[in-house]
């Protein structure tokens, strides 16, 4: 009887703690399964969004990059400081991307860029940021060169590049925001931050600059 | 309206930004004022030119791949999610000790980026490990994807295209089997139209794999190529991502990845031409 009884409280003991604790684990693993497919369905939908929101972020900035190229380059001057801005302000532009939800991708990104520009150029204490006001508007022809010989050398890809690199930063931009993007007023003023009304006033500022640069350049030919 | 007046106004007459009613002005002016006539046509023909010939500077292409190597890279720099504490590896180790220890890691990118790639790998991990199966492939394969594109655009990026730069099959082959707990087979397609031009040791997942990096025209083809596991599919895939194309195939012994902004023509091409060159199993 001893041993029958001790047998069974063994038998006892160990019956139910088997059961117990079979029970036990499987319902740790099943919460566990599920907490742990909870955490993967987040970290997937998470995943997804950030796989979705590149692409999207790369279908509407990637075709602006010339443009983008172009601006730099013609603010700095310089194609490693042009390239270093671009891919600069990329990444500006991916960071703010979920507040971006205009449908002008080209000037949003233009403006990260001359603001990325003007922020290099500022750091290399560069000395033609703005331009002086008291510039004379030179419309009328009065230039030592006439202006038949100015409009022959006009269309000479070199003059022109090199007197517009003579201009202030301010005068390249707007140059290159109109003629080389086609950018009406209003999104050169958005771009630029000037008030639309000043537009007009400083593009025919920058092209008369550059028409007596290109004068001062042929007469010295 | 005066010669000042329209003279003032004339840049926003060329550009066609004035009012019609001022526009109507002006055009009258000019159609009785000799001077300012001659030079508005003066000052057009300049403006016009500006356009035409001012040089436009378009981005080169290596300014694409870093621009979207580094959007890859902000995106695994972002705060990491918690991962569960039992993730598997995503590719089944033949030894349990990576081997890459014992000759460090040769970029500098692998020392800023190998904190988030394997958190990304991990995370993939778990997908594979958990998910039902016909959910498991797509989801570990968009993920690969993104990192074998990364590993392809760094190795063009970093100027770090080969470790072993010889079209010689019988120079890369050796150098790779000695870094190596794999012995990937290797073969110069120079004469099918994909020269070889070196191999590398490249990381996914942490663990060594080979590249091998190949030419075609003026493009490069990064060939990965790691131990297969018992549950990889042997179907050839193609992948379309970011400008690149992706084909994966497998055999018995071993997963291929070819990686390169060649058409898909040219990577099916490739693939064909490795396999008949290189020994089936
Ligand atoms: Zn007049």
């Amino acid at each position: 009887m001893h041993f029958l009884a001790e047998r069974t409280d063994q038998e006892n003991m160990a019956g139910p703690l088997k059961v117990d604790y079979a029970f036990d684990t499987e319902d740790l693993e099943s919460s566990a399964k599920i907490v742990k497919f909870a955490i993967l369905k987040k970290h997937q939908e998470q995943d997804a969004a950030q796989e979705h929101e590149l692409a999207s972020f790369e279908e509407t900035m990637l075709p602006h990059m010339d443009a983008a190229h172009n601006l730099a380059k013609w603010l700095l001057r310089n194609e490693e400081d042009a390239q270093d801005v671009v891919q600069e302000a990329y990444l500006r532009a991916f960071k703010s991307f979920g507040g971006f939800h205009g449908s002008n991708g080209r000037a949003w990104l233009l403006t990260i860029v001359r603001n990325t520009s003007y922020t290099l150029l500022k750091k290399n204490k560069a000395v033609d940021l703005t331009t002086t006001f008291d510039e004379e508007i030179h419309v009328s022809g009065h230039d030592s060169v006439s202006p038949a010989t100015t409009l022959e050398h006009s269309e000479n890809a070199e003059l022109i590049r090199e007197a517009m690199d003579e201009l202030p930063a301010d005068f390249r931009e707007i140059l290159a925001l109109r003629h080389q993007e086609g950018l009406s007023y209003k999104e050169i003023a958005d771009i630029t931050q000037i008030p639309p009304g000043t537009v007009m006033s400083r593009l025919a500022r920058a092209r008369a600059k550059l028409r007596e640069y290109l004068a001062a350049r042929i007469g010295k030919e | 309206m005066n010669c000042d007046e329209a003279t003032n106004l004339m840049d926003g007459y060329l550009d066609g930004e004035l009012d019609p009613v001022t526009s109507q002005t002006i055009e009258q002016h000019l159609r009785s004022c000799r001077n300012c006539e001659q030079a508005y046509e003066t000052h057009r023909v300049l403006v016009r030119s500006i356009g035409i010939a001012a040089p436009y500077y378009k981005a080169p292409a290596e300014l694409r791949q870093r621009i979207q190597s580094s959007l890859r890279e902000e995106i695994a720099e972002r705060p990491m999610r918690n991962v569960a504490p039992d993730a598997q590896p995503l590719f089944p180790r033949q030894q349990p000790k990576p081997r890459a220890v014992l000759f460090g890691t040769p970029w500098n990118w692998l020392s800023l980026s190998g904190l988030s790639l394997a958190a990304a790998i991990i995370f993939a991990a778990i997908i594979f490990s958990n998910l039902a199966p016909q959910l498991r492939r797509p989801g570990a394969d968009q993920l690969l994807a993104t990192q074998l594109i990364a590993s392809h655009v760094r190795s063009l990026m970093a100027n770090h295209l080969t470790d072993v730069a010889s079209s010689d099959q019988h120079t890369v082959k050796p150098w790779l089997d000695a870094k190596l707990d794999f012995a990937p087979a290797v073969a110069d397609l120079a004469s099918e139209g994909f020269p070889l031009i070196g191999g590398r040791l490249d990381y996914l997942d942490n663990r060594p794999v080979a590249a091998l990096v190949y030419q075609r025209r003026k493009h490069f083809i990064n060939l990965f190529v790691w131990p297969a596991g018992s549950d990889v599919a042997k179907a050839a895939k193609t992948i379309t991502r970011q400008g690149y194309q992706l084909l994966h195939w497998a055999d018995s012994d071993f997963n291929y990845w070819a990686v390169s902004d060649v058409n898909v023509n040219d990577l099916q091409l490739f693939k064909q031409q490795f396999e008949t060159r290189t020994p089936r199993h």
